[in-house]
């Protein structure tokens, strides 16, 4: 009925009455206010999102449609182990920066932030950090996810190496 | 949705049927914004909204064939969308979500409101105020569970009608207008909440 009342659908007579009342009615007319503002603010947001896609993800996309994996499906498994790889290695460029103290700052900054937050990330980074090298192998799933997170934390573009 | 659109999308389709490769070019640069961002409106991270969108256009070149053309080209491709995402979501662990009755309005025996009521709606028209209500919306968004969180990201974000909402996502329209209003209801609590802290500082 709100809805109805916002957008001006609302039956003349029925909003005759509302109209009464809201005039009357401080607390209900600024919840109304309000809740057209409300919906008056997400119009303005359709209107101005833009759809944006990171580069790699599109690149990622526009390989896959041209590739054989639609095809056969059975090479999407082949597929997602390739991306599954590339993200590994990610991972791992990230904690040997990390180690050989080579962060942007902006990494150092989130690192810092979640590893103050998360003792099992805290505790590998560190490690690494004492021999300067990362641990041979593969970092425990749990850590592998929060450090792909914090990589996609990073503003679309930016590498975390020094320069 | 425009009448443009609707004629674009009829070539799209035929070309598409006709298995001409540039049209699946085509499909990737209308769509492929809008169900990535979709699918992290609904899943929340990259990785998993990367693979759902994959999924999302291998199903749609597959059966492009058995589009019936019952509803617009767009809300089919929208459906799959949703029901590839929701199907994903099944059995992860779910992230924290907040409980929306916390933020429905309460009235007194008499039907006054509960709660003071500030109006903050005259503030919110300057242009500053607006970049930051669009982040604030977006981010409070974020925090509603799905059932919430897609009706509203399909009807006020993407515009779809409810009829074209409730076909995408196979409820009635009177529950597609239960569910808009709450997470409406629930965003203005939010908004007034944090407006009015704003303002105590």
């Amino acid at each position: 009925m709100l809805a109805d009342y916002c957008n001006g659908s609302m039956d003349p007579r029925l909003r005759e009455e509302l109209d009464g009342h809201l005039s009357r009615c401080e607390p209900c007319m600024a919840f109304t206010n309000t809740f057209r503002a409300t919906c008056d603010g997400t119009r303005k947001l359709r209107e101005t999102i833009e759809y944006a896609i990171p580069d790699e993800v599109r690149e990622r996309l526009e390989a896959f449609v041209r590739s054989s994996a639609l095809k056969y499906p059975e090479k999407m498994r082949e597929y997602r182990d390739q991306i599954e790889r590339d993200r590994r290695e990610k991972v791992a460029d990230l904690v040997g920066a990390a180690a050989a103290g080579k962060l942007s700052s902006a990494t150092a900054l989130l690192v810092e932030s979640h590893c103050a937050a998360c003792p099992d990330c805290s505790g590998y980074i560190d490690a690494s950090r004492k021999t300067g090298t990362p641990p041979a192998g593969d970092p425990p799933e749990g850590i592998q996810s929060h450090l792909i997170a914090l990589m996609q934390a990073l503003p679309p573009g930016e590498e975390f190496f020094l320069a | 949705m425009s009448a443009e659109r609707w004629k674009d999308d009829e070539v799209l389709l035929e070309s598409l049927r006709k298995g001409d490769p540039g049209a699946v070019v085509e499909l990737l640069r209308l769509y492929q914004g809008k169900i990535f961002n979709l699918a992290m409106s609904i899943l929340k991270n990259e990785s998993d909204a990367e693979e759902a969108t994959q999924d999302v256009f291998m199903t749609v070149i597959r059966k492009v064939g058995t589009f019936q053309g019952n509803s617009a080209f767009y809300s089919w491709i929208y459906r799959i969308c949703v029901n590839t995402c929701l199907m994903r979501l099944r059995g992860k662990r779910r992230n924290e979500t907040v409980s929306i009755e916390e933020f429905m309005p309460v009235f007194t025996d008499e039907g006054m409101h509960a709660s003071p009521m500030d109006d903050w709606s005259k503030e919110v028209e300057r242009d500053a105020l607006n970049e930051e209500l669009g982040r604030m919306i977006r981010k409070f968004t974020e925090e509603l569970s799905e059932k919430y969180r897609v009706v509203f990201v399909l009807s006020d974000v993407e515009g779809l009608s409810n009829e074209e909402a409730a076909k995408v996502l196979g409820l009635t329209v009177p529950a597609i207008k239960s569910r808009l209003h709450r997470a409406r209801l629930y965003l203005r609590e939010q908004l007034s909440r944090y407006l009015r802290e704003g303002r105590a500082e």
